[in-house]
């Protein structure tokens, strides 16, 4: 660590002597206390936020991007490139202003113009995979070089927090003109730090970007991502100093701690979920995914795949997430016998037969299933997904087992899972009651007494009448060597304001 | 089968196949000398140590891992013994008729050949895989048709220095066919070269498929393999850090009794004969 540190301060002088005149802010404070922090964590799938197709890039990419807001450990959007932002009292425009003097990376002014061009490339790029989330902006209105408005096709008072993930990442206009292509591997945004090297399937290196707004709160001066270590070597890899923080299995947890790492539990939007498409018999029929969920004792679930790590779950939310409905908790209790009898009432008095598909050979998760599901008639065969298949596309596999990381709006998740069109409605149908429900939860203002329970009883809309199954939440797990101090437990996107490495 | 009747004769061969003899007896008998059911899960005593119930303790969903090695052995050496059969066919044969077909047959199987061995037998299972599904027949089709340049190569190789050889001339010129000279004079004197790429081809190819269905490609769960319980293994490592010992140890035992079989039916014939006890050190 200590020569990396005195190979980017000589690269950085070296760099000095070369541009003679021209200031570089990040190595006048190389040497300052915060020093370098290696994560080992995901590479993303491409450095543009708008043609990024992997959902955990959002972790990556907001290193390098900065959106108009951003959600604070509870999920809720802040003020990040926009110090404000004011909703029109029909609900269908809403105006941010921007802080002062904010420039890209790439030396561009970060101004209204810039942020109308990055949303509308975000919602009109051929090849972009957040347009049907930007499908509610009709126009955007520079009214001043700090000021810009979003025109709505319907009251949407979830914008803030839709535009607080990769669909809100402003990208710098100069680039996007001059090399678009090129954002895959060079991003050109105005988040905390700016890109030095990226090596594809390895790492990236990252220094602390002087302009950002928040400069302030970062406190290390070098950032690496690195791709995560294998689990098995993991502990080893941050005790050897490879990685200072990297997400770990709940099998290694007991190594971590054993080896003296701090080790965060970190109850994050991600739950795991079974996707069914209810277009295939027997799915077709709602008693049967009904008997499926009553048969799955998710308490052994957990503690057996995932070492107790998470909690049963009927919902797409974590508990203590405004969208959690209490009334969902134990939805479809595990009770086998009223499993056999919704089978026999479906047609099935003598077992039906299924084929479950998982992504991994090995998959605890799925044999663990498989025995359960067997137990009250229903015959599982496993079957592991051909590599590289991509089946909210194809929808080849009626029945998977999957995960869902929720998304920056409570709404636009219960669109993915739910919605007619979402990626994860296998059968892409769905009663008409669950789209009202999230119409009257869009249009309800977030600071509105009524809010919370309006998206609950959307949640509730969905998760009763949808033939997703869902499990238990599945908390993020982090590793990291005691000298990394002021790591928050972010319920979404992880961040590193205020964090700090020792070593 | 001179060359191994001859093999038979060093120590080392004998241990071979020995143990080989006792890896296809697992492979007949696993299944019923298992004690326990090997897909059954025990959920309230998993990743168990060794214990006189488990002798080699129990898995991450609490299946017993002795049960699950004596059954997984059927499927692990049929794996292999598919793949290595398809290559030997795709191998075998177009090797002998790049000699003795024609040049058009030569140069177009020779170029056949240089592409396949240029692709990563990984890379080539996941593609195929892809293509045609995810399961061990067509994880096997990958690695077979991967593995038939080997036997080309040889096959090839040990023919072409026959075709001038003087009896084989001389059977021409008594007018045997071409069909004749291959089946009676050039095939039983390339068959031991093939038989020892055989040996150390099913080696790899045991290696090939433990390091596949490592990779989750080939074999759908929850059927044991050799190769899936090694993977499996290697991510509970705290909780039994000897876990991976058994089946690579039968992973290591069997490929390592196949490469000493191929050895010694490498070593000539001639010289095993007149001082066979010179190689008994």
């Amino acid at each position: 660590m200590r020569t990396r540190t005195l190979t980017t301060v000589l690269a950085a002088l070296l760099l000095l002597a070369g541009c003679a005149g021209e200031t570089t802010p990040t190595s006048q404070d190389a040497t300052a206390a915060g020093g370098s922090l290696t994560w080992g964590w995901h590479l993303p799938s491409t450095w543009d936020p708008v043609t990024s197709t992997v959902g955990q890039d959002v972790h990556a990419l907001s290193l390098a991007y900065a959106a108009l807001t951003k959600q604070d450990v509870d999920g809720n959007a802040v003020p990040a490139l926009a110090e404000g932002w004011e909703y029109n009292a029909t609900g269908d425009e809403v105006t941010f202003t921007l802080r002062d003097g904010l420039t890209f990376t790439d030396g561009t002014p970060l101004d209204a113009e810039a942020v109308k061009a990055s949303l509308l490339r975000g919602r009109d790029a051929p090849d972009s995979t957040i347009g049907a989330q930007l499908g509610v902006v009709t126009d955007i209105r520079v009214d001043s070089p700090t000021e810009v408005t979003l025109l709505l096709n319907q009251p949407d008072y979830q914008i803030p927090l839709l535009l607080s993930g990769k669909t809100g990442m402003i990208v710098s206009p100069t680039a996007v003109e001059t090399d678009v292509a090129g954002l895959a591997t060079q991003p050109a945004g105005a988040g905390p730090f700016a890109l030095d090297e990226y090596v594809p399937a390895s790492h990236a290196t990252l220094h602390k970007n002087e302009d950002y707004w928040d400069a302030d709160a970062i406190l290390v001066d070098d950032f690496e991502l690195r791709v995560p270590p294998d689990p098995t070597v993991a502990v080893a890899g941050i005790q050897s100093g490879q990685f200072d923080v990297a997400v770990i299995p709940p099998a290694q947890l007991e190594a971590a701690r054993a080896a003296g790492l701090e080790v965060d539990v970190i109850d994050v939007f991600t739950v795991r979920v079974l996707d069914v498409n209810n277009t295939v018999e027997p799915f077709d029929d709602p008693l049967v995914t009904q008997a499926i969920s009553h048969a799955i004792d998710r308490q052994e679930l957990v503690d057996v795949a995932f070492f107790g790590e998470g909690d049963p779950n009927w919902q797409p939310f974590p508990r203590d997430y405004l969208a959690w409905n209490d009334e969902l908790d134990q939805l479809y209790p595990f009770d086998q016998d009223r499993a056999r009898e919704l089978l026999a009432q479906a047609g099935y008095p003598d077992g039906v037969a299924v084929t479950l598909t998982t992504q991994a050979e090995n998959d605890p998760l799925a044999e663990l299933l498989q025995q359960q599901l067997q137990e009250v008639g229903i015959d599982v065969t496993l079957e592991v997904a051909t590599p590289g298949a991509n089946n909210y596309v194809t929808r080849q596999y009626p029945f998977v087992v999957d995960s869902f990381s929720g998304r920056e709006s409570p709404l636009q998740s219960l669109e993915v899972l739910f919605g007619p069109e979402g990626l994860m409605n296998l059968g892409r149908n769905a009663p008409p009651e669950i789209q009202q429900a999230i119409d009257v939860a869009r249009s309800t203002p977030l600071d509105d007494p009524g809010y919370e329970q309006a998206v609950q009883d959307a949640v509730a809309a969905a998760v009763t009448t949808m033939p997703n199954t869902f499990l238990f939440t599945w908390p993020r797990i982090f590793a990291r060597d005691p000298s990394v101090q002021g790591l928050e437990h972010y319920i979404g996107t992880q961040r590193f304001e205020g964090v700090t490495v020792g070593r | 089968m001179r060359a191994l009747r001859l093999a038979v004769r060093q120590r080392a061969a004998r241990i071979a196949l020995a143990v080989l003899g006792v890896v296809v007896l697992l492979m007949i008998t696993g299944e019923w000398l298992a004690p326990y059911d090997p897909l059954h899960q025990d959920t309230t005593a998993i990743l168990a140590g060794p214990s006189a119930e488990h002798w080699l303790g129990t898995d991450y969903v609490g299946r017993d891992v002795l049960s699950r090695l004596l059954a997984g052995s059927r499927l692990s050496v049929i794996a292999a013994a598919e793949a290595v059969g398809l290559g030997l066919l795709l191998g075998v044969l177009p090797g002998l008729a790049s000699v003795y077909v024609g040049r058009v047959f030569e140069w177009l199987s020779l170029r056949v050949m240089d592409g396949l061995m240029a692709l990563p037998f990984i890379i080539f299972a996941i593609a195929v895989a892809a293509l045609l599904g995810n399961g061990l027949h067509q994880a096997m089709f990958a690695v077979g048709v991967l593995m038939a340049p080997s036997f080309y190569r040889v096959t090839r190789a040990a023919a072409i220095g026959l075709r001038q050889a003087q009896y084989v001339e001389a059977a021409t010129l008594f007018g045997a066919t071409r069909w004749r000279v291959v089946r009676t004079h050039v095939w039983q004197k390339v068959l031991p070269t093939v038989v020892v790429t055989t040996a150390t081809a099913m080696a790899g190819a045991l290696l090939v498929v433990s390091s596949l269905t490592f990779l989750g490609i080939g074999v759908q769960p929850p059927a044991p393999t050799w190769g899936g319980m090694l993977a499996s293994d290697l991510g509970y490592l705290t909780q039994r850090p000897f876990g991976p010992v058994a089946p690579a140890l039968l992973i290591i035992v069997t490929v390592a009794a196949l490469n000493a079989l191929a050895d010694a039916m490498t070593v000539d014939p001639a010289t095993t004969q007149e001082a066979p006890d010179a190689l008994r050190r």
